[in-house]
């Protein structure tokens, strides 16, 4: 699938970058991140022009970003009557909210595996569209530049930084899955320790 | 420990920090072996011109490799025996699958050996910018 992308993104140039990171921000795996590297070297190699492949991506990803923001606001009232009385999704609401700048920010680019949840519960929890733009819009900002600018510094061998960059977003998810499960476990000793005063 | 907990909630937590510990390891070597390879390389000087021909990929069409490695799209197409008009959009792989579907990696093979023979006919790149300046007598008039 990446390879076909690649040569169409050779073929067809940003108008193209901007339907893979819209499609890619939406959850079709279309491999968002070789194509922000890869063009990021596509630039450095004369055949894209970087700041259009900037502007485009971006514009790309928002609306993508917008649209399943959107589908978890619209599915609101169904989660509220399906979990509205439920104390753990309060409770998860709550702690969304108080964290939700850093969870869409980091999720953009350093954690991209859970960027689409983060995008339904926002809209879904009710977090407020126009913070929500303000940390998608410097989240993936971050990642265009930070990842295709490495694919523009590296040019040809830009597939050594899709594997180191690949492996270290699969190590942070695991410490992410990891801390998460370590922090229910304390949460409950705490509230153990609560019980028994 | 996990008395707060009911059974569910118990067997989710408790598979999500496995799941954890196994995604930290699994990616951490990787991600580590990726590194060494990525720390070794340092990215190309600006302007150097490619000459690696293992960098080409099935998925690369001959215009992007003729750019890449500056080297003219009509004689990676002769030597391919196969017309310009109408294939250079199409990938190698395709190329390869249209026109010699018998012969598996002919084109990357042929692309290589061709980029591999034109390089060696270039003179050799000088390893710095040489410091003297030529005379002016070498430059060619401009007429006003």
């Amino acid at each position: 699938m990446s390879e076909f992308l690649l040569t169409q993104v050779i073929n067809f140039g940003t108008p193209l970058i901007g339907l893979i990171l819209l499609l890619g921000a939406l959850g079709f795996p279309v491999g968002a991140s070789v194509v922000v590297i890869a063009a990021g070297a596509f630039s450095q190699q004369g055949v894209l022009d970087w700041p259009s492949a900037v502007a485009i991506g971006l514009i790309g990803v928002m609306i993508g970003d917008t649209l399943s923001y959107s589908m978890g606001h619209y599915a609101k009232g169904w989660t509220q009557k399906r979990f509205g009385n439920s104390p753990t999704w309060v409770n998860a609401s709550e702690s969304f909210q108080n964290n939700a700048g850093w969870a869409i920010f980091l999720t953009r680019w350093l954690v991209t595996a859970i960027a689409i949840p983060t995008n339904l519960i926002a809209g879904g929890s009710g977090y407020k569209f126009s913070h929500f733009l303000f940390y998608d819009v410097t989240g993936e900002l971050t990642w265009i530049l930070l990842y295709g600018g490495l694919g523009y510094w590296f040019g040809s061998e830009w597939e050594l930084v899709y594997d180191f960059i690949s492996n270290f977003g699969g190590l942070i998810l695991g410490l992410v899955i990891f801390g998460f499960g370590i922090k229910q476990v304390w949460n409950w000793q705490e509230k153990k320790k609560l019980a028994a005063i | 420990m996990f008395s707060k907990a009911n059974p569910k909630q118990r067997a989710l937590v408790i598979g999500l920090i496995v799941l954890g510990i196994l995604f930290t390891i699994f990616f951490g070597i990787r991600a580590v072996h990726a590194y060494k390879k990525f720390n070794g390389h340092r990215p190309p000087p600006p302007g150097k011109v490619e000459t690696d021909v293992e960098l080409i990929r099935e998925w690369m069409t001959v215009s992007f490799i003729s750019k890449m490695y500056r080297v003219p799209e009509k004689e990676i197409f002769d030597a391919l025996n196969i017309s310009p008009l109408g294939t250079q959009d199409k990938s190698l792989k395709d190329l390869n699958n249209d026109y010699y579907p018998d012969k598996d990696g002919f084109v990357m093979e042929t692309v290589q050996a061709t980029i591999t023979a034109i390089n060696a006919s270039r003179p050799p790149l000088p390893e710095s910018e040489p410091t003297a300046v030529s005379s002016p007598t070498a430059l060619t008039p401009v007429s006003p």
